[in-house]
């Protein structure tokens, strides 16, 4: 009776052994936590939301914008620097100490 | 034409006396003017804050399901409007810079000595708003990141004997971060500290118009004649060149450098790996980790938690504390400017390694 009862988790263990095997299902494909983590990450890189242009049109135009951005702070810098020396020039002739009084 | 306007909105407003004041207003000249620039730096930072803070304002939605999905649908349905929030978080990061800049500038120069040591408590207290401003901004996407480094961040006060576990419900709005806590904070993130980022940089500024720009006590010391320059128009010429030249590296960063969302934040889910504050928070978090679990049968965090507040109140009465006159003053509290700054740079590079 005892002896007859061995048999069995054997069969059992090997069923599924071979159910697996015939199913395709990889027994040693254990992920490592190297692996799981570096699975969780890229799921996670999938799940982020990136702002970035969509296409190439998107990507040009931004180029073009921060160019005008830089274009319009250069010229609108020129313009202040003249400026400055003018209202510098101003200031050592007394004109605004006059004005004060 | 352009006369009759001029003297119709005087008649009513009294712009003559105003440009009167501008135009009498002097600001010294020697070699650590540069400094000045930091104050103007700000207010522009601010500025910019409050502008795209009510744009983004439109479109989001201060709720656990709304939050992350409202943000999701700035940067990626609403035109422009991951720039617009780009914008916002990198002003924020500016803003905070140069609020630790104009502070250690100040620190170093000695320029809250007698009379001017309301403006710097004033300056301290905006200090304290501005980062406020800067962490409960970080929850409000409602990710997991933001999620728990609000967890974090809140539980660093319960450390406190006696009040410190009231603090730390008082911010979440009850024991555990939840979404009272994101309605709190959204609350007091576009409502209760920028009112008093307002009332208190209107403080600040009517402080350094009564008592006019300070010198540094090495420029002071000399008791030669300092070269000033007309606040109107000759400062705000040169102000107005630093805040086009700020303008241009803020939206170039903003738009090549945006800051990314991840999932909405998971209540039960556990802390991910890598967390970390805000990178002016950094120093913070680094120094609470250095610390040891027990010293001498107290708890490292309370010991750690203890001093940092202590040292946040001897920066507030730094000038009660330094206050002798300005012949005898010592480079010792100098030296600690150096030391903080050496401090802080230090333990955020070890918190990034």
């Amino acid at each position: 009776m005892i002896r007859g009862k061995k048999p069995a988790p054997v069969f059992l263990l090997l069923l599924v052994f071979f159910l697996a095997f015939f199913s395709g299902y990889d027994l040693a494909q254990q992920e490592t936590p190297e692996e799981q983590s570096q699975a969780a990450q890229a799921e996670k890189e999938q799940e982020k939301i990136v702002s970035s242009p969509k296409n190439i049109k998107e990507s040009t135009g931004l180029y073009v914008f921060v160019g005008w951005i830089w274009l319009a702070v250069f010229v609108l810098v020129f313009f202040l620097r003249l400026k400055i020396k003018e209202v510098d020039r101003l200031n050592r002739l007394g004109y605004f100490s006059n004005k004060k009084k | 034409m352009k006369t009759g306007i001029r003297s119709w909105l005087d008649e009513r407003l009294g712009i003559s006396s105003i440009a009167g004041f501008l135009r009498k207003k002097m600001v010294p000249q020697h070699r650590h003017s540069l400094w000045y620039y930091t104050g103007s730096a700000i207010l522009l930072f601010f500025a910019i804050q409050v502008v795209t803070g009510f744009m983004l304002a439109f479109y989001y939605k201060p709720t656990l399901e709304g939050a992350n999905q409202s943000v999701a649908r700035i940067m990626t349905e609403v035109p422009l409007g991951w720039i617009i929030r780009s914008i916002h978080s990198w002003s924020a990061s500016f803003m905070i810079a140069f609020v630790f800049i104009h502070l250690l500038s100040i620190w170093i120069a000695k320029s809250y000595r007698r009379p001017r040591e309301f403006t710097w408590m004033s300056g301290v207290f905006l200090l304290v708003f501005t980062l406020a401003s800067g962490f409960t901004g970080y929850l409000l996407p409602w990710d997991d990141l933001s999620l728990s480094a609000t967890k974090v961040g809140t539980d660093i006060p319960r450390s406190v004997p006696f009040v410190g576990v009231w603090v730390t419900k008082f911010l979440r709005g009850g024991e555990d971060v939840t979404g009272d806590t994101l309605t709190r904070f959204f609350s007091f993130h576009v409502s209760i500290l920028p009112l008093l980022i307002f009332a208190f940089i209107a403080v600040h500024v009517y402080l350094i118009q009564k008592l006019g720009m300070s010198l540094p006590l090495s420029v002071e010391s000399k008791k030669e004649k300092v070269k000033e320059l007309p606040f109107w128009p000759n400062f705000i010429y040169r102000e107005m060149v630093v805040w086009l030249l700020l303008f241009g590296i803020l939206m170039t960063l903003a738009i090549f450098f945006p800051p990314s969302l991840e999932k909405t934040a998971d209540l039960m889910a556990p802390a991910p790996e890598g967390l970390r504050p805000e990178w002016y928070f950094l120093f913070l978090f680094q120094t609470l980790k250095i610390f040891p679990p027990k010293i001498l049968f107290i708890n490292g965090d309370t010991i750690a938690v203890l001093l940092m507040f202590a040292a946040a109140i001897l920066l507030f009465f730094l000038p009660i504390i330094d206050n002798k006159p300005a012949e005898k003053k010592g480079k010792v509290i100098t030296f600690f400017a150096y030391v903080f700054i050496v401090f802080a740079v230090t333990m955020t590079v070890w918190s990034l390694l």
